[in-house]
């Protein structure tokens, strides 16, 4: 269906050309490292699905603007995240009250678990996983999109820099922050650790 | 050397802060801070709570996703996206250097003949434009080769949306037959919301953008509520989606469309953005 064959450089060239379809091999290629990071990032499969299809899409109207220098994978995949930070803003925008009562550290209390493997175990494990979303919902959506390049991507500072579109020292801050404000939320966890 | 050796005292003296200890959890720490580590039972204490801390947050693996997903990805976005014209003409490389030259003239000649042309039309046509903008579609204006823009019908898409608000926010949770009609309506607005999105980004029109972006959500949401959109998700959706504070959004940016682009049948409400 697509020319597999042809190399990004090529596939942006055809695209550019005149040739929409070229288009096709470049998201065949990537979408699914793309849809690694945006669930990352998002924290759920219907929003990483969108962040892709965004992604693809301000890619290929930015198309022209791509250096041919440059290494379309990680061009995209810097696009990728800047969607993948828009939609947590907008989704942190419009559940703010709701995450701001549901952070309350009163409300959250976890038990100290039993070393066995059983219905209680499979419980705490569930508390445990809730008290983890919720840890990363207090987080900045600039925060927690750092701290997940950094943690589970295993992005340099620099690239972090770049793909959030900030400077480096500001996102080596956001995953000072994002670290500081975890461990403040997670200490409940770490007794029974 | 002898300055060396005074900053590995000044380590050695100094305790390790939270933020030197993450840099060097994530190897990104100087060798000075890890020498500091081995001698200092405080800091290697402190920093075996971070490494332990840290590895409470597990690595998210993500669903994987079949070898079809990147088609339709493409098939979902590909319906949208324009066809870059080519940006010039290679041809005249290959040309002698006379006729080029020749070549380049007779453009200039003509170029200045056209602009002259186009300005008489401008002047005389300069009245109709409006009209002649609302009425054009997209598929009208894609066909006449224009930039790559995404020209959507916006008025029509907020008419539509306002619509779906108002059926939504009066919905009987209890009505079965009402969730279909209203699930595939959110699914055909979906689509030219996103659209209208990419565009309002473009144009840094940030409150048609984020106004549009709460719609995005409770379109998403109708469209693809696990299960289908039964009255309990449509029960869920007036509580929690502030349906009143949306179709209020919505009326507003309806309001800013100019009144000529939204009058009229409802075959040519809305304008081009």
């Amino acid at each position: 269906m697509f020319r597999m064959g042809k190399d990004d450089h090529d596939a942006i060239r055809a695209v550019l050309a005149g040739d929409k379809d070229a288009y096709g091999a470049l998201v065949v290629r990537h979408s699914a490292s793309l849809f690694r990071v945006a669930f990352r990032i998002t924290g759920n499969e219907a929003d990483a699905d969108d962040v892709v299809q965004d992604a693809f899409m301000r890619g290929y109207r930015k198309l022209e603007s791509f250096e041919s220098r440059s290494n379309f994978s990680t061009w995209i995949y810097r696009i990728a995240v800047r969607c993948a930070l828009d939609k947590i803003e907008s989704r942190k925008g419009l559940a703010a009250s709701r995450v701001a009562d549901e952070t309350d550290l009163g409300v959250l209390d976890v038990q100290v678990m039993d070393e066995s493997a059983g219905p209680e175990r499979i419980l705490l494990s569930g508390e445990m996983t809730a008290l983890r979303q919720v840890a990363m919902g207090s987080l900045t959506a600039t925060e927690q999109s750092a701290f997940v390049l950094r943690h589970m991507e295993n992005r340099t500072t620099e690239e972090i820099g770049a793909a959030l579109g900030i400077q480096p020292n500001a996102a080596k801050q956001a995953v000072y922050r994002a670290v500081h404000k975890l461990r403040q939320r997670l200490a409940p966890l770490r007794a029974n650790a | 050397m002898r300055q060396l050796n005074a900053m590995d005292k000044v380590n050695e003296m100094n305790h390790l802060s939270e933020e030197d200890m993450i840099l060097l959890a994530y190897g990104e720490g100087g060798d000075s801070a890890a020498r500091h580590l081995e001698s200092c039972p405080e800091c290697a204490g402190a920093y075996a709570a971070l490494k332990g801390d840290l590895k409470l947050v597990e690595q998210v693996e993500p669903p994987q996703r079949d070898e079809a997903y990147g088609e339709r990805v493409w098939l979902a976005i590909a319906g949208s996206l324009p066809v870059y014209r080519p940006a010039r003409r290679r041809w005249l490389g290959l040309t002698p250097v006379w006729l080029r030259g020749l070549s380049y003239a007779a453009a200039c000649a003509v170029l200045v003949a056209g602009a002259f042309y186009a300005g008489r039309l401008w002047e005389q046509g300069a009245k109709k434009q409006p009209a002649v903008a609302a009425n054009r579609t997209p598929q009208a204006a894609q066909k006449q080769g224009r930039q790559p823009i995404v020209v959507v019908v916006l008025g029509d898409h907020l008419d539509r949306s306002e619509r779906l608000l108002v059926e939504l926010k009066h919905a009987d949770p209890d009505s079965a037959e009402l969730a279909a009609p209203l699930r595939d309506e959110a699914r055909t607005l979906l689509a030219a919301n996103r659209i209208c999105r990419h565009k309002a980004a473009d144009e840094d029109d940030p409150e048609l953008g984020t106004a549009l972006g709460h719609l995005d959500r409770l379109l998403e949401q109708m469209a693809n509520q696990p299960g289908g959109l039964n009255g309990a998700a449509i029960a869920r959706l007036q509580n929690e989606m502030n349906t009143d504070g949306l179709l209020f959004e919505v009326r507003v940016l309806r309001s800013r469309i100019p009144a000529e682009q939204h009058a009229g049948s409802a075959n040519e409400k809305g304008g081009t953005i």
